[in-house]
């Protein structure tokens, strides 16, 4: 399934000596950003195992990795590194971002025609999951808390996925928007846009 | 799949919200907004792109789209698309409140003129070119006394002024306002024209309502507990429903009635603005669209069946789809929404508290609308709400102490506007 290094193996122990028995290693995919995956690596309580989990045995520990999880880390390597002021797990994944037929579709709908088209408003669309018939984004740069951003996903970018992967039904933004620096459109009360400004 | 063109701006609040309502109604949706929509091409069937300042011509463009893709209700989510709905409506034989109607409710100066016609209370008002002298003017008017915009909302260009001094300085600065680019474009005399009116003392509430066939159904009143005498007149909380007596409510409600009528509105959405004293109740504002902002969002309505609760968009919505919606009434609860004002100007660097700000008992949610590291610029010449707070309770009462809690967790962090040089001078 999954290989530890003896350092990730160390230093998971090592956290786990800080906290009470019966604690275990959680690894996840926690999304898709940017390209790439993104882990979440986190000390859960062992009496948290789903039915449906991988257990990985790793001595001291148990390491569990969640069933949407599994077939993305198979032949993971987790190591822990540190270098100057930096210290951290670090995943070495081979599998594609995306192994789903489905999910790679809809990334080609965003590579091809959505993204080229928010780039112009420095925006970008990135996807973060494919769930049955519905797939999650994420929207940054000026997509992000931008007054049209509704419009966008709902008139653009779910309409441009359900042409050309018609299993999809919606599309769910899940971005924060409030946290977005430069919208392109933000939201006035009237008349005057302040980006026009 | 029946068609609705929804109208906004590009720097609407409400395109998350109206989208919602369509997408539960399970229409199909057109968005008409003023500038072109980033991903239109790729669905030109759901994105047009129309002259807000030239109706007309939009509704032209529209109605060029309508024959290949029929549309079965037009709805404008902002002041700006009203116009242009209602001439859409009008030439697809859609229900609506008639255009001379809209454009009325669009023109303060024409307002004031139908309500006066009417009987209904209105101040003492003056109107002037923007090429008027300030200091003729000043001389004329009667004080103390409030410069508004003809066309602007949520106070945007409101300035008290209590002296001639004062009216200069207020007159300023309305000019600048009216001076910016986007303003400019507005249509007729709407951005080379100023009203004056006396002050009105009182309090002040805020009606929103549904009109069918010329009547005016009631769906929320709110009360403004801050009071709003100037200089300026930021509106903070709002709060329904409204702890005044019966026959105050009544009296606003007839007044409310009486005014829409007068200015011939006949469907759709009103929002208005009152004040209330001894004299009686004084019409400021009809405004043929629903409130503004985020505000909606602290109303929420169910059927005579009891159903699960729906927005006041979806309400509206339903309206225009031709669903008779009498049969939805408010919830029961009492709700309320502060729109978290602007401290001063200045970049907005950080909002603290918001955590303890939404943990308070009663505040359903907090949206900060203004991203860190954007200008604030406080009324007059603000154009941006900070965010809003929004509440339930089991009385009126306690929804206003829990927005004041929640304000009160809030620390609005501002930094220096290296652009700005200090505040104009009032």
């Amino acid at each position: 399934m999954i290989t530890l290094t003896a350092s990730a193996r160390e230093k998971m122990a090592e956290f786990l000596a800080t906290e009470e028995p019966g604690q275990a290693i959680r690894i996840a995919i926690a999304g898709r950003m940017k390209g790439a995956f993104e882990y979440d690596i986190a000390m859960v309580a062992e009496d948290e195992r789903a039915d449906d989990d991988t257990v990985i045995d790793a001595g001291a520990f148990k390491v569990y990795i969640d069933a949407r999880s599994a077939p993305n880390l198979k032949g993971a390597t987790v190591d822990y590194l540190e270098s100057g002021n930096e210290a951290g797990f670090k995943l070495d994944n081979p599998n594609p971002l995306w192994s789903d037929p489905v999910a790679l579709a809809v990334q080609k709908v965003l590579d091809e025609e959505v993204n080229p088209g928010v780039a112009s408003h420095g925006g970008v669309v990135t996807l973060l999951d494919v769930q049955a018939d519905t797939v999650y984004v994420a929207l940054g740069g000026g997509c992000q808390g931008c007054g049209m951003a509704s419009v966008t996903l709902k008139q653009g970018i779910e309409a441009s996925i359900k042409k050309s992967v018609p299993s999809i039904a919606k599309v769910l933004d899940t971005t924060d928007h409030a946290t977005g620096s430069n919208p392109y459109y933000q939201p006035s009360k009237g008349g005057a846009s302040p980006f026009d400004a | 799949m029946r068609r609705i063109l929804l109208l906004m701006t590009s720097n609407t609040y409400r395109a998350r919200a109206f989208l919602a309502a369509a997408e539960s109604l399970g229409v199909a949706v057109v968005v008409g907004t003023d500038k072109a929509q980033v991903l239109a091409a790729a669905n030109p069937a759901g994105n047009l792109t129309l002259d807000f300042h030239v109706p007309e011509r939009g509704a032209e463009r529209v109605l060029a789209y309508a024959r290949e893709h029929p549309i079965a209700a037009v709805v404008a989510a902002d002041d700006e698309g009203v116009l242009l709905a209602a001439y859409v409506s009008a030439a697809l034989g859609l229900a609506s409140s008639p255009v001379e109607a809209i454009a009325a409710a669009r023109n303060k100066r024409l307002g004031r003129e139908r309500h006066a016609a009417a009987g209904l209370k209105v101040p003492r008002y003056w109107t002037a070119a923007v090429a008027e002298d300030a200091r003729e003017l000043a001389r004329r008017v009667r004080y103390p006394c409030v410069l508004k915009p003809l066309a602007l909302s949520a106070s945007r260009g409101v300035i008290r002024a209590n002296d001639e001094d004062e009216f200069r300085a207020a007159h300023r600065r309305l000019l600048a306002i009216l001076a910016e680019r986007e303003l400019a474009k507005l249509p007729g005399t709407l951005a080379s024209e100023i009203l004056i009116e006396s002050f009105i003392p009182g309090f002040e509430v805020s009606l929103e309502g549904l009109m069918s066939e010329g009547r005016l159904r009631v769906l929320a009143l709110f009360d403004k507990p801050d009071p709003l005498d100037g200089p300026f007149f930021e509106e903070t909380i709002y709060v329904t429903p409204s702890r005044h007596g019966a026959e105050v409510v009544a009296a606003i409600a007839a007044t409310t009635q009486d005014a829409v009528a007068a200015l011939g509105l006949t469907h759709g959405p009103i929002h208005a603005e009152l004040r209330v004293n001894a004299a009686g109740v004084w019409p400021l504002e009809i405004a043929p669209r629903s409130i503004g902002g985020l505000c909606a969002r602290s109303l929420l309505f169910t059927s005579s069946a009891g159903d699960a609760l729906v927005s006041l968009e979806e309400l509206i919505l339903r309206q225009a789809l031709g669903e008779d919606v009498s049969g939805y009434a408010r919830e029961r609860r009492p709700s309320g929404v502060m729109m978290i004002p602007i401290p001063r100007a200045g970049l907005l660097a950080e909002v603290k508290g918001l955590d303890a700000a939404a943990e308070v008992p009663g505040v359903d949610d907090l949206s900060i609308t203004v991203p860190r590291g954007q200008r604030l610029v406080p009324l007059p010449e603000g154009s941006r709400y900070l965010g809003f707070i929004f509440a339930h309770a089991e009385t009126a009462a306690e929804v206003e102490a829990a927005l004041r809690r929640a304000h009160a967790n809030l620390e609005i962090v501002i930094s220096p506007d290296p652009e700005v040089a200090g505040p104009a001078p009032c």
